[in-house]
């Protein structure tokens, strides 16, 4: 269980994130929409504590941190409960797959090197790469080393995943095997929010959809009610540029 | 004046027994220059109140000024602050019983410090904030991440410069002859002393200079390829 209450965030003063108030419950994968600079990886971000927030709370399962006075361990704490899938994919490039997907649960939850390993391999072989344990970054594929990302997010077993548009540095012929991926682990009930353009996916998987605009929550629903009956006129204006599949309709 | 190869060879063999000064100077001054270069970076990095301006100042410093006007500085510099030291606080130590070549150690130390700075900087810089990020999302502490995964990147980055500098601080440490230490360079001067062959001696030390450097070159090369095997695809 998540829950945002009144993030702010500004870059000098620049405000970027204003009040966002989001719950996500157990096993719900929530998908965040919006024109770019609205705030979606920002938000993201702050979640992880890899940007700090100017304001606000974050509840993460039984972890609370009031952001005006985290301390220290408190963002470790938050960055242990969440995990984060990037655009960029950020392997540590100086480690293969496997040790990519080992280096925390090692480092972090210090589990023996046989244990690690163990379960290291077995989510490398979910995520569909239980040829490629030995290899480096540089040796993968867009789309693999996005699945190793994904593996390496499992590794510690987080109570939520973040997703910030993983599939739009990809090849468009890789989109599908990553999405696949995400596709399978939340039907298996892990609670993600993504980031994402991909309009057919998060119809099929989301629970619930939310619009960003301007640093703010402007809509939120089920995939149908945002997609099918948007309210905001924010978010048909939004939606009739990203799906332009109409237009190209003869 | 004719040259006389022979005495090449026989200054050649003369100079051997310098080469353990000349390589302990280069490896005292690159092993500290590399700790000092390395914290001065990140107190740079990190702008640490106060440190990283002190860091900044030593570095333009000492980058500004020859690495033979360090080493006279600390020889007559430092004398005069022990010995006002060991008065005030009543130890037995003086200065005198530092032996020469403590001198270049120190001082050709503050020298590489410097330099390394400037290198390991360019390697952290070198390595993708995502990096960062990445094992900072999963948990790692400060220190886990820069230990674990910022620092062997930076250092494969960092490599072939620091290379240089190895060698850099291998040619610079003939300097320490102004401090009466002899090394290959000054040996030189002495074996030719007894008979002039001055050019003889001198060409026997570039060879060995040459020689030495080759291997570094060599070896770090090879540490290259080891290290960076992860950019070129390779597998492990
Ligand atoms: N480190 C930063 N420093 C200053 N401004 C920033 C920084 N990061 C983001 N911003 C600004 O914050 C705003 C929101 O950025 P953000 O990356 O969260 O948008 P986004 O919704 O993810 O956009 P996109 O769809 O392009 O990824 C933008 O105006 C951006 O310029
Ligand atoms: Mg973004």
């Amino acid at each position: 269980m998540i829950q945002l209450s009144k993030i702010s965030k500004s870059f000098g003063r620049n405000p970027v994130l204003r009040d966002i108030s989001l719950n996500v419950g157990t096993g719900e994968v929530v998908v965040i929409l919006g024109a770019s600079g609205s705030g979606k990886t920002t938000l993201l971000r702050c979640i992880n504590y890899l940007e700090k927030p100017g304001s606000g709370e974050i509840a993460v399962g039984d972890l609370r941190v009031d952001c005006s006075r985290a301390r220290r361990s408190d963002i470790l704490r938050l960055r242990r409960k969440t995990a984060m899938v990037f655009q960029q994919y950020n392997l540590f490039r100086h480690k293969t797959a496997l040790e990519n997907v080992m280096e925390a649960l090692l480092v972090v939850k210090k589990l023996p090197l046989a244990e690690a390993r163990r379960r290291s391999v077995e989510l490398l072989e979910k995520v569909g790469l239980g040829a490629k344990l030995d290899a480096y970054p540089s040796r993968l594929s867009g789309g693999q080393q996005q699945r190793v990302g994904i593996a390496r997010a499992l590794a510690l077993e987080p109570e939520v995943i973040l997703f910030d548009e993983p599939t739009s540095a990809l090849d468009p012929e890789l989109v599908g095997e990553v999405l696949e991926v995400i596709r399978a682990i939340a039907k298996e009930g892990i609670t993600m929010i993504v980031v994402t353009h991909e309009m057919g996916f998060a119809r099929d998987v989301a629970n619930r959809v939310v619009f960003m605009d301007g640093g703010l929550i402007v809509e939120e629903g089920t995939p149908d009610e945002v997609f099918q009956r948007p309210r905001e006129e924010r978010t048909k204006q939004f939606l009739r540029r990203i799906t332009p599949e109409a237009n190209y309709s003869i | 004046m004719q040259l006389d190869p022979s005495f090449i060879w026989t200054a050649f063999v003369q100079l051997l027994g310098a080469i353990p000064t000349t390589l302990s100077i280069t490896v005292v001054s690159v092993s500290a220059g590399f700790l000092i270069g390395t914290v001065t970076a990140l107190l740079r990095l990190y702008r640490v109140p106060v440190l990283s301006q002190i860091a900044s100042a030593y570095v333009t410093f000492i980058r500004g000024t020859p690495m033979l006007t360090h080493l006279l500085l600390i020889y007559f510099g430092l004398p005069m602050i022990i010995d006002a030291l060991a008065a005030q606080f009543g130890w037995s130590f003086r200065a005198v019983s530092i032996p020469m070549i403590g001198f270049a150690y120190i001082s050709f130390s503050i020298t590489a410090g410097a330099y390394m700075s400037e290198v390991v900087r360019a390697g952290i810089q070198a390595v993708d904030r995502g990096q960062l990020e990445a094992a900072q999302s999963v948990g790692m502490t400060q220190i886990q991440s820069l230990r674990r995964i910022v620092f062997p990147q930076a250092l494969a980055a960092a490599l072939p410069n620091l290379a240089n500098s190895v060698i850099g601080m291998l040619h610079g440490s003939t300097l320490a002859f102004a401090v009466s230490v002899v090394d290959i360079n000054a040996q030189a001067q002495i074996v030719a002393s007894t008979n002039w062959k001055f050019f003889e001696a001198y060409l026997a030390a570039a060879l060995i200079f040459w020689g030495l450097t080759v291997l570094i070159e060599r070896a770090a090369a090879l540490i290259e390829k080891r290290v960076g095997a992860y950019n070129r695809g390779g597998v492990a």
